[in-house]
């Protein structure tokens, strides 16, 4: 069993008046192809007017797992993350960091991928935000 | 710059390889992509004579910097090479032009592999699956290749008319034609697939990274001798064979193997194939583990690629074979470090014929779960022929004969509630 972070970013287009992206993340302890337990799961949303950095992307994948009481491996898919070479964002996080791998790190990102598109498009409504 | 010494041999198939890597990328595993693209070729029949590497960013015309292609150009004359076989993904302008300045054929890697599969393609379905994909390939590129080769022509090439459209629209519509074509033999497999599973059989494929060892396991599973070579993709057709474990009756596949970067128009186009392996009861996944752990690790992540959302929940077992070449703490340390890639890891020795038994009774703690059940059956001609039936079904573990027959019995929930409604049916 391992203790893993999947985190997925939603909004990373261009909307009226710059990017609303909402990161999600999650607690889990995954078996090699199976998800065995969900801990806890943290979304964070964050407005920015220009088009994010990798900077960007890291420091709120970080500020969204830090909400976790939670010691894992970050997972990120390739794309959230520029497809960007491992040790360029790998060198950036003040923790663990890797790509997805086996069926069960892609079942979570899957996973997360779904609580941080639904959660942006809860807060777009609630919030009435023009997308 | 590498020649070899064969490059005056005046072999056939003369082949210069080509790869572009990425500034600061991994030297080691840039060497094994590298070595993949070796292996195909040998698997393609070519004999390389040259190699030529370059680390950048992709240039948009030439994939490689001018220079390096102008030195390309240079060593294909030397060499007197008939074809470059490029590692990267080429796109039409880029093909058209290092074919310019380099004077002969140039092919990426996807163009290899179809090359590959097209030599391989024995059936009448697999040609046809060789046929799509490469039309699939050749779909986003038609427009730009009539468009290049109209470059210098004057009006009269291929009659009047818009030449671009009409040579999408015929290859279109021979996509359309072989997908309906392919569509009806995927309803047979469907079919095929619902009559074994009424007929008590479990499904188990083999997958796994191209060349891991997968027909030597079959071989050595249900004694069988397909043939098996140290060669990519030598597996084509799928191939499938009954197993009996136990008393349980199942089907084993062998099938094609997987490879990094492989495109989705392949995978698609061999879906009636790999749904061989998506489709079944249970997955047993070959990995070997003579290599490197980085090598392993990424050959394994490529199958989980494959594999992970086509599957469902189906079980996947890890077959970590040729451990024969390690001995025990070799093992445990591999383990260490692609243990969270392996689920469910069983070792052995396909070639050698270890590790057999306790991948068999592995196999039967996945397979779909049997029930138990105990039935009394009347002493008569319409009692024996169920008894008949049940041998055929599942697995008999007692039988007593008196003035009924008991019987101890294990099948799928199916069989045992079939059984209860005849005997039901007798005594009424």
């Amino acid at each position: 069993m391992w203790d893993i972070i999947p985190v997925d970013i939603s909004g990373r287009h261009r909307i009226k008046g710059g990017y609303y992206m909402v990161c999600a993340a999650a607690a889990l302890t995954v078996s090699a192809d199976h998800i065995e337990k969900v801990k806890q799961i943290k979304i964070l949303p964050l407005w920015l007017k220009r088009s994010p950095s990798l900077l960007d992307i890291v420091q709120l994948v970080e500020d969204t797992a830090d909400q976790l009481s939670f010691e894992g491996t970050i997972v990120a898919e390739k794309g959230d993350m520029y497809n960007k070479p491992l040790w360029m964002p790998e060198s950036m996080f003040s923790r663990a960091f890797k790509y997805q791998e086996s069926i069960a790190e892609r079942r979570a990102i899957e996973l997360v991928h779904h609580i941080s598109l639904s959660a942006r498009n809860l807060l777009i409504n609630e919030l009435q935000i023009e997308a | 710059m590498k020649i070899s010494a064969e490059q005056k041999s005046g072999n056939e198939n003369r082949v210069i390889l080509v790869k572009r890597t990425i500034p600061n990328s991994d030297p080691e595993r840039e060497e094994s992509l590298f070595q993949e693209l070796r292996e195909l070729a040998k698997a393609a029949g070519y004999h390389p004579l040259g190699e030529l590497t370059q680390t950048r960013f992709p240039d948009s015309r030439y994939q490689l910097g001018r220079g390096k292609i102008e030195e390309l150009a240079e060593l294909v004359r030397s060499t007197g090479a008939e074809k470059v076989i490029f590692y990267n993904k080429l796109s039409t302008t880029q093909l058209f032009n290092i074919s310019e300045i380099c004077g002969c054929q140039i092919i990426d890697k996807f163009q290899l592999i179809l090359e590959i599969f097209a030599k391989r393609a024995t059936t009448h379905r697999s040609k046809l699956q060789v046929e799509l994909a490469r039309l699939r390939y050749e779909v986003p590129r038609a427009r730009a290749i009539v468009s290049l080769l109209k470059k210098e022509e004057r009006a009269g090439f291929m009659g009047l008319g818009d030449y671009e459209d009409s040579y999408e629209l015929d290859l279109k519509k021979r996509i359309a034609r072989i997908e309906s074509e392919l569509e009806s033999a995927e309803k047979d497999d469907e079919s095929l697939r619902v009559f074994r599973h009424r007929k008590g059989f479990s499904l188990i494929s083999l997958a796994g990274y191209t060349n891991a060892g997968k027909s030597t396991l079959f071989n050595a599973i249900v004694n069988e001798s397909v043939e098996v070579k140290d060669m990519l993709f030598t597996t084509l057709v799928p191939m499938t064979r009954a197993l009996d474990l136990g008393g349980r009756k199942a089907l084993l596949t062998d099938t094609v193997g997987f490879i990094e970067d492989l495109p989705h128009w392949l995978v698609d186009a061999f879906k009636s194939t790999l749904d061989e392996i998506f489709l079944s009861d249970l997955i047993l996944l070959v990995v070997d583990v003579s290599e490197r752990p980085d090598l392993i690790l990424q050959k394994l992540s490529t199958s989980h690629d494959t594999l992970w959302d086509r599957i469902q929940g189906v079980p996947v077992i890890t077959v970590l074979n040729k451990t024969d070449i390690l001995d025990e703490s070799e093992l445990e340390t591999i383990m260490e470090q692609i243990g969270y890639m392996a689920p469910n890891p069983v070792f052995v020795s396909a070639k050698e014929g270890e590790g057999m038994t306790a991948l068999k009774a592995e196999i039967i703690r996945h397979l779909p779960a049997w029930s138990f059940c105990s039935l009394s059956l009347p002493n008569s001609e319409k009692g024996m022929s169920i008894l008949s039936w049940l041998y055929e079904e599942g697995i008999v573990h007692r039988v007593e004969y008196g003035k009924r027959i008991m019987v101890d019995y294990e099948a799928r929930k199916e069989i045992i509630s079939k059984a209860q409604a005849l005997m039901n049916a007798e005594e009424n």
